[in-house]
């Protein structure tokens, strides 16, 4: 088990939502699903990159302020294993990283907020649609292997949103 | 009976922290993220900066659209909830308390300090906010704006009064039409929102 404290991380100043010290916000699976499909549309592959690199931006931030905070987290497991906890404690899902290292590696995700969310909402899609998640782990693949920003390139190469069994992410680096 | 906030807040903490097997927040009828408001401001301003100035208020519209048809689908679930029916049902007595049901709801999303200035039943709603995150976040990351940029606060208005004084669910949406006269984001002490009936 991970040392992430959520009843103290997710806390209220006043009318603010804090996690960890910084501002967060609740929304529903109707927004952020809105969200998405009016940048898809309006952008295209343009508004795929903004979400994706919205996600991985702010978690990047958040992720490396939580392992500032918890410096008894030293190894990269613990710290994939924290993240993975702070995925399911933001009501993002479950998600598992199998075999990652700092080149890259596979990532798997049984079931999500943007899954079960997408498909309420808009029903099955003919494309991969996880791309805050993907955002979401570049962000924690660059923290934990104290790489920048924008070095991990995540592919989505199965979607549950497609009615594919899971989500399966495919990380590599700029590099390789 | 006014509606006592507090209650809402401590509803939706408590909430917040149940989720289930497969880590989602099932409450008040949708299903909750928590999650940093740089990812939201990043994603409604970049969206804004890339649309290009010519499309000015193409994005606009389409940020507050996204906000005020979400707001709306959001807010019936919300009152069709057991959550309300327990917990906020019992504090209201009129159809006007509703939208101060609502008010808390979103305090307790963390929305801001959302405050009804003024109602005029099926005609005028004013909210006032002197903390919105995206003002907050406007700010942070650029300079001073020309215009109102609380998009999402500016689509949930209009969105409360669509939910009372609209048609019945799901055909009063845009009803009314919410605008922005301060904004925190071009120098104004605090953002207002005024919805009114939509022309047309
Ligand atoms: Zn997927
Ligand atoms: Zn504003």
């Amino acid at each position: 088990m991970t040392a992430l404290n959520w009843q103290k991380e997710l806390s209220r100043e006043g009318h603010r939502v804090v996690f960890s010290g910084q501002p967060f916000t609740m929304h529903c699976h109707h927004y952020n699903m809105n969200l998405q499909k009016t940048l898809e549309d309006t952008l295209g592959e343009e508004g795929v990159q903004l979400l994706f690199q919205s996600a991985e931006e702010s978690n990047y931030n958040i992720f490396r302020h939580l392992i500032d905070q918890y410096n008894q987290i030293k190894t990269t497991k613990s710290k994939l294993e924290m993240a993975a906890t702070l995925f399911q404690y933001c009501g993002m899902g479950v998600i598992h990283f199998q075999t990652t290292g700092p080149s890259g590696g596979r990532i798997v995700s049984p079931s999500s907020h943007h899954v079960t969310g997408w498909l309420a909402k808009y029903g099955r899609r003919h494309t991969p649609g996880c791309h805050f998640t993907r955002g979401w782990i570049a962000g924690i693949m660059a923290t934990t292997y104290n790489r920048p920003l924008g070095e991990y390139i995540v592919e989505e190469t199965s979607c549950k949103m497609m009615r594919e069994p899971e989500c399966v992410f495919n990380v590599t680096t700029h590099k390789t | 009976m006014t509606i006592d906030g507090n209650k809402i807040i401590h509803a939706v903490m408590e909430g917040s922290r149940i989720r289930e097997a497969k880590g989602i927040i099932p409450l008040f009828g949708v299903y909750l993220s928590i999650f940093s408001t740089q990812y939201y401001n990043r994603l409604s301003f970049d969206f804004e900066i890339k649309m290009g100035k010519s499309r000015t208020a193409e994005s606009e519209s389409l940020l507050i659209q996204a906000a005020q048809e979400c707001g709306y689908a959001t807010f019936h679930g919300i009152r069709n909830s057991w959550e309300w029916e327990k917990i906020v049902q019992p504090m209201i007595e009129n159809k006007e308390d509703q939208i101060e049901g609502f008010i808390a709801v979103a305090v307790a999303f963390g929305w801001g300090d959302l405050e009804v200035k003024k109602l005029v039943p099926d005609e005028k709603l004013v909210i006032r906010v002197g903390d919105s995150y995206e003002a907050s976040g406007y700010l942070d990351r650029y300079d001073p704006a020309g215009s109102g940029k609380c998009y999402m606060l500016r689509g949930v208005a209009g969105a409360f009064m669509d939910l009372i004084y609209g048609e019945d669910y799901p055909d009063g949406c845009f009803a009314f039409t919410a605008e922005e006269p301060f904004c925190r984001a071009k120098g104004d002490v605090y953002c207002e929102f005024i919805a009114r009936k939509s022309s047309g």
